[in-house]
This record gives structure tokens, C-alpha cells and sequence, in this order.
């Protein structure tokens, strides 16, 4: 087991009688991703923003890196906000030095490291240039640069991925990835549970502020069985709702996923789709964090 | 050290703005033409004027143009020539360089006198000269003079022709009965007219319109610094809590750090554009102290200048805070206008007392009024160029002021923190009320 980052327990926010965060608990580790998950209105943001300090809880306990939050920790953390902003009159540069500078590096090494950083988003031709003349996709990486100036411990990214496209997105999965084999500590809040589903060590599932799941996502997935069956095809695919063994599918069109009752009944289930459609690929499967979201919301039953 | 970093960055951002430049260029000149147009204008109102004169009499003009009059403030001056026939006089009300008085003689040339007064009187009309003066052979006996001008309500010119005339007619009729020249010249020696103006402490030689003038004037100034950095303020707040970057901030620092280096930051920056400000003025003064009017001369003294940075820094702090808190609660800049409305009345309101105050600068509503803090700046100020109040009043109205800008920047960093996040609905009073009950 990797070292302790984060610990959270019992967490509880009340915004006058709604309750937008109830009862949240669990730890992330460094060297490891863990996805904070759930839709819109879930209370990831509330979550983060307790972490941070920036809102207290009513009740429970945070702590950061074996310790409970103080200003001095704010150093070792890099948090990337849900809604995106910077000084639109700055110019590149000089955002990254005040942003370092007030994580307490020196304005030499601030430079440094952002020549490289910048060099690496390939924005290295905009160090002069105001926020403003940047496109929303470029002021998008000039924010996860400064969120990993200070290199920090633990990294917490508020829907890192909207507004990117999907060549950033890679780019950004990639530093990610760098940077969990350095051992810091990720946090990646999204409702977006296939990009999730890629890179994400372990997870945390939120809804309506509650929590509905946690662990190892193989461990999650291992769980629910390998009773899906993945297939790609071309034709009418509305007959899947008149089968009596498929207890749930979810059609995308020329994919779809479908749960059996009992895995015995793949055969049936492949001789009855190749008969009404034109078939591509079949593929025994392991259920998608959708997938695994969806039913657990509908069963109600907090894990 | 992030402190620094903040407060850095918050003054950067304003000395780089246009506005900045160009408010500090702009306000030195239209300043330099406040002080300047008063002087050029009396200037341009009294040139050099050229009066006629028919002398019947046969020795007043001669003897008129010798008379040295030895003005007010002569050791202060630079040697003038006498120059015959052009007399200068100084106006010892402003001890500035009044209208120089041009005397032509003339003669009468075969026309008799209605002819020659004819004449001039259509010389007046066509701006040729600005007067006419007669002078009858009698004049010795009958002691009378005609002057006829545009302009009779010049009582400068009319008093320096009635008086030299009167010299003149003494000198001669002491001199007529053999009197000894230096003691002729001691009995008609000019006197030395000096006006000084009483005030309850102190005195000093000044006029009542131009202090009046000038006070408004600081006032004005002080107004539209404390106006144009406070809004200032109050954008940059609401930018920041609108670009969401406030998250990024509070996550580096705390909220203190953020609000003190926000306000120590735009402070430093007009501390600066004053600064620039009082460096152009020396240099004016230096360069330009004899085209001054003495009046604003005496009004600009180093304490004068040492008060205004003192009050202008209390009033900065005060309307920053103010303006920061505004910032900090509302969501849009309409809002954000509807709450600093009531903080721009607070400081019009001296506006309007301070002709009361420059009236009666020791009143008792004058004296309550510039204790009340968030009026100090600006009233203390006001009474302390028209008629200085005791050192310990000053001193008190200070202290006052830095015990409730202490509790301003106590109670603004409460409302900051929970207002700087508070998205959505525009707050109520109560509600911003509530907030500084947050722990």
C-alpha cells in the first residue's frame, strides 16, 4: 500500500437544509489516481472545496499528507478549480510567477520551470502574450501548468478535461500520468466516466452528497462479473428490450453493452443478435463505470 | 512573502494601466492651470494702460512722472528701471505685479479744451487709450481733477493719479514757500500700505477667495483619487471573484493576504501618482514661484503638502475597504454600482458641508463633523487650510481614524472571505450582516 495523501472522514456540509455533502469518507494514496465521480450537482466541487479550505465543513475531519490543514500545506497541493479563470490583461508569464510566488517559489525558478512546462503544452510561443489573446483550449493548459508549477504532493483537478480537445485531453492524461509515477497523489473529479474509467487507480462514487461507491476499480469491476457482453453492429438493435435473459442494456447506436442474468446464455444471446443484425464484433466484457453508476443510483444503497 | 507577491502584482497591474499614465500627466497640468489662469488673467485684465494727460497746470505732469513710489514688498523685487513718463505700482493686496501706467502728455495744439476732450473721449471709445486726464490750471486752488476712462471702478489707477497729484501739489506749495527740499521730501514720503489678513491662529498675508478656492481644489482632487481608486478597487475584486481565480488564490493563501495586499498594493499605486504629483509641483514652484500668485504660494506650504499625504492615505483606506467589501459581495457590475452609490454619497457629502466648513472652520458642527471617520479626511483636512486647528484635534481626528480603519479592515476581511464566494443572488444587508458572524 502506497503512502497516505489524503483522509477524509465523515464529511458533512449542510447549504441551509440541502444537504450537498453527507457523510463523505475515503483516503487517497500517493503514486495513484483516484476518480471522484458523479454527476453534475453530485457535491464533487463541495468536496474539493472543503479539502482546500476554502469552505468549512460542519462537521468531520480532513487531513493532508498525514496532517490537517494549515497554510502551510497549501504549498504541496495543486488544485485545479472547476470553473476556469485567469487575469485576462496578464501576460503568460506573469501569471505563472505570481501564481509560483504565491506558492512560495522564487520568481528565478518560477521562470525556469514554466520556459519548460510551457515548452511541454507547447505554448512556449505564447510567453509574452496576454491571457486574453489565448484560445479557451490553450488558457485551459496555461491553468494546468500553473496547477503543477510547485510540483506538488497532491494534485486535485476539478473536471480537468472540459474544454480540451482530444488531443489535449491525451496530452493531459499523459502529464497525469507522469506525474502518479513521480508519487504524487491525483484526484480527478469528472462526470465524464469513460475518460475515468481509462486512467483512474481507484474510485469514489458521489450522488445527491452521498457516497455510493468506493474502492479498486479492478476490485469494483471484478465485482459486478464478467456477465457483459460488449458487441458492434449495423441494423435495428430495439428487439434486445423483448429478451427475457438480458436483465439490462444500454444501446449506443452501433454499440451496445448488455448485462445477461446468467452468463450461460452468451450463445443464445450471439446466435439471436446475428440473426437480426449485421454483427461486427461480440466480445465478452467487464461492466462500464456508467454501467456500474446507473445501478447503483437506481438501487439507492449507499456502499 | 506571498504577501509581497500579492501586493506586487496588484501594483504592477495599476501602474501599467493607461489610465494611470495618463491621469498622472493630466491632472499636473490641469492643476498648473488652475494656479496659473487666476494671474494671467488679472494680467490680461490689466496691461499696460495709457492715460492722456492735458496739463494746464504747467509743472503737475513733469512732477507726477518723478514720484518713486516705493511699493509694499520693493526688497522682494527685482531692479525696475524708472523709466520717465511710465510708472510702475504694485498691488499690495496680492504683492503680485499689478498694471503698469503709461502717462503721454499732450498738447493742445490750437484746440481748445472741449476740442481736445472731444477728441480723447473718442480715443477712449476706439481703444486707443484707456483714459484721459485733465488737468486745470486751477488745480492748485480748486483741487480738481477730470479723469475720464472705460473703466472708473479701477480704483488702483483713480487712487495712484489722486494721490501722486496730491504729492505733487504739496510738494510744490511747500517748496513754493521756501521750505528745505529734504524736509519737502520727508513730509510727502509715500506710506507703506500693507494689508493682513486676521486669522484666529496665526497670521498671514493672504486672500480669503483664493484659500477658499484652494482648499475645494485639494478637496476635488482628493475626492477623485479616493472615487477613481475605489472603483478600481471594486472591479478588480469583482473580476477576480467572477474569473473564479479567487479559488486559485485562496488555495495558495489566505483570504487575509489576498485583501490586505489587495488594498497595501493599490495604495502603494497612488501613493506613487501623489508622489509624482508633489516631485512636478516642486519643480514648478522652483522654476515658476515669481508668475505665482503669492496667495497660492503661501496656501502650498510643506504642511500643507504633509497633511494631504496623511489624510489621503486615511481616506484611501477607509474608501478601499468600503469598496473592496462591495466588490466582494455583489456578482455584476450593476449591482456593484448600486451598492458603491450610497459609499460615493459619503463622500460628496463634505462637498457640501465644506463651504460651512471654510466659512466657519472652528463651528461646533464644523469641529463634530470632522471627527466622524469616515468625514476626517476630507473635513479634518479642509479645516486644517483654512484656519488650523489645534495639533492635539489633528492628532486625535487621526488616531480616530486609524482605530476605525482597523476595525473596517477587521470587519471587510470577514465579509470578504464569505462574500468572495458567494455566488448567485445579489445578498441583503442581513445577510451580509450574518456573514461577519461566520467563524
Amino acid at each position: 500500500m502506497n503512502e497516505l495523501a489524503l483522509e477524509l472522514k465523515d464529511l458533512v456540509k449542510d447549504f441551509d437544509g440541502k444537504m450537498a455533502v453527507d457523510q463523505i469518507s475515503f483516503t487517497a494514496r500517493k503514486g495513484e489516481i483516484l476518480g471522484l465521480l458523479g454527476p453534475n450537482g453530485a457535491g464533487k466541487t463541495t468536496t474539493i472545496r472543503m479539502i482546500m479550505n476554502i469552505i468549512a465543513p460542519d462537521q468531520g475531519t480532513i487531513e493532508i499528507l498525514g496532517r490537517p490543514f494549515s497554510e502551510k500545506i497549501k504549498d504541496k497541493i495543486g488544485y485545479l478549480p472547476e470553473e476556469r479563470g485567469l487575469y485576462r490583461k496578464m501576460k503568460v508569464m506573469d501569471i505563472l510567477v505570481f501564481l509560483g510566488e504565491l506558492k512560495g517559489l522564487r520568481a528565478e525558478v518560477v521562470r525556469a520551470r514554466g520556459r519548460r512546462l510551457l515548452k511541454q503544452f507547447d505554448l512556449d510561443r505564447y510567453e509574452q502574450k496576454k491571457v486574453e489573446e489565448l484560445s479557451k483550449g490553450m488558457a485551459q493548459k496555461l491553468q494546468i501548468i500553473t496547477t503543477i508549477l510547485h510540483e506538488p504532493e497532491l494534485l486535485i483537478l476539478d473536471e480537468p478535461f472540459s474544454g480540451l480537445d482530444p488531443l489535449n485531453i491525451e496530452l493531459v492524461t499523459r502529464i497525469l500520468l507522469e506525474k502518479k509515477k513521480e508519487g504524487v497523489a491525483i484526484i480527478l473529479s469528472t462526470h465524464l466516466m469513460e475518460y475515468a474509467e481509462k486512467i483512474v487507480d481507484s474510485v469514489v462514487m458521489i450522488d445527491r452528497g452521498r457516497k455510493v461507491l468506493d474502492g479498486k476499480l479492478t476490485q469494483i469491476k471484478a465485482q459486478y462479473g464478467n456477465k457483459f457482453i460488449r458487441i458492434e453492429y449495423e441494423g435495428d438493435g430495439t428487439f434486445m428490450a423483448g429478451l427475457d435473459y438480458v436483465k439490462s442494456h444500454k444501446d449506443y447506436g452501433r454499440e451496445m453493452e448488455i448485462e445477461l442474468i446468467d452468463l450461460a446464455d452468451k450463445n443464445r444471446l450471439l446466435q439471436e443478435v446475428s440473426s437480426r443484425v449485421s454483427l461486427n464484433a461480440f466480445q465478452l466484457t467487464e461492466p462500464s463505470l456508467q454501467h456500474i453508476f446507473i445501478r447503483k443510483v437506481n438501487e439507492g444503497v449507499p456502499a | 512573502m506571498k504577501l509581497i507577491a500579492i501586493i506586487k502584482k496588484e501594483y504592477r497591474e495599476i501602474v501599467r494601466k493607461k489610465s494611470f499614465i495618463i491621469s498622472t500627466v493630466l491632472t499636473p497640468l490641469i492643476m498648473a492651470a488652475f494656479m496659473f489662469l487666476p494671474v494671467m488673467l488679472m494680467k490680461m485684465g490689466k496691461g499696460e494702460k495709457t492715460i492722456r494727460v492735458a496739463d494746464y497746470s504747467g509743472f503737475i505732469f513733469e512732477q507726477m512722472v518723478k514720484i518713486k513710489k516705493v511699493p509694499a514688498n520693493e526688497k522682494n523685487r527685482p531692479e525696475r528701471k524708472g523709466v520717465s513718463g511710465n510708472r510702475d505700482y504694485f498691488d499690495n493686496n496680492t504683492g503680485a505685479e499689478g498694471s503698469k501706467l503709461k502717462f503721454v502728455k499732450i498738447v493742445a495744439d490750437g484746440l481748445t479744451p472741449a476740442e481736445l476732450l472731444n477728441r480723447n473721449i473718442q480715443a477712449i471709445r476706439d481703444k486707443t487709450i484707456d483714459g484721459f486726464l485733465m488737468i486745470p490750471h486751477d488745480v492748485k486752488k480748486d483741487r480738481k481733477l477730470y479723469y475720464y476712462s472705460g473703466n472708473i471702478s479701477d480704483f488702483d489707477t483713480n487712487r495712484y493719479i489722486q494721490a501722486s497729484i496730491r504729492t505733487v501739489i504739496s510738494r510744490q506749495i511747500l517748496i513754493e514757500k521756501q521750505i528745505d527740499p529734504e524736509i519737502v521730501n520727508e513730509a510727502t514720503r509715500d506710506i507703506d500700505f500693507e494689508t493682513i489678513k486676521v486669522k484666529k491662529e496665526g497670521t498671514a498675508k493672504s486672500s480669503a477667495g483664493i484659500e477658499y478656492m484652494m482648499s475645494l481644489f485639494m478637496l476635488a482632487i482628493l475626492f477623485s483619487i479616493l472615487m477613481g481608486y475605489g472603483q478600481l478597487i471594486m472591479r478588480g475584486v469583482l473580476e477576480e471573484k467572477n474569473s473564479r481565480i479567487i479559488e486559485i488564490l485562496i488555495s495558495s493563501t489566505g483570504t487575509q493576504h489576498i485583501f490586505y495586499g489587495k488594498i497595501i498594493g493599490i495604495g502603494l499605486a497612488g501613493l506613487t501618482q501623489v508622489a509624482i504629483w508633489f516631485l512636478f509641483a516642486l519643480a514648478m514652484v522652483g522654476k515658476f514661484s515669481l508668475g505665482l500668485d503669492s496667495g497660492i504660494m503661501n496656501f502650498l506650504t510643506l504642511e500643507i503638502g504633509i497633511y494631504f499625504v496623511i489624510f489621503f492615505l486615511l481616506g484611501f483606506f477607509m474608501y478601499a475597504i468600503l469598496f473592496s467589501i462591495v466588490g466582494a459581495a455583489v456578482n455584476t457590475d450593476q449591482e456593484a454600482q448600486q451598492f458603491a452609490a450610497p459609499i460615493s454619497y459619503l463622500l460628496i457629502i463634505p462637498f457640501v458641508m465644506g463651504i460651512m466648513v471654510t466659512q466657519s472652520p472652528n463651528s461646533s458642527v464644523a469641529l463634530i463633523s470632522s471627527f466622524i471617520p469616515l468625514f476626517t479626511p476630507t473635513l479634518m483636512f479642509m479645516r486644517i487650510t483654512v484656519s488650523p486647528p489645534p495639533l492635539a484635534q489633528i492628532l486625535a481626528a487621526i488616531v480616530m481614524s486609524l482605530a476605525f480603519i482597523s476595525f473596517l479592515a477587521w470587519l471587510g476581511a470577514k465579509i470578504f472571505r464569505i462574500g468572495i464566494l458567494m455566488y448567485g443572488k445579489k445578498p441583503t444587508l442581513g445577510e451580509i450582516l450574518r456573514w461577519i458572524r461566520y467563524k
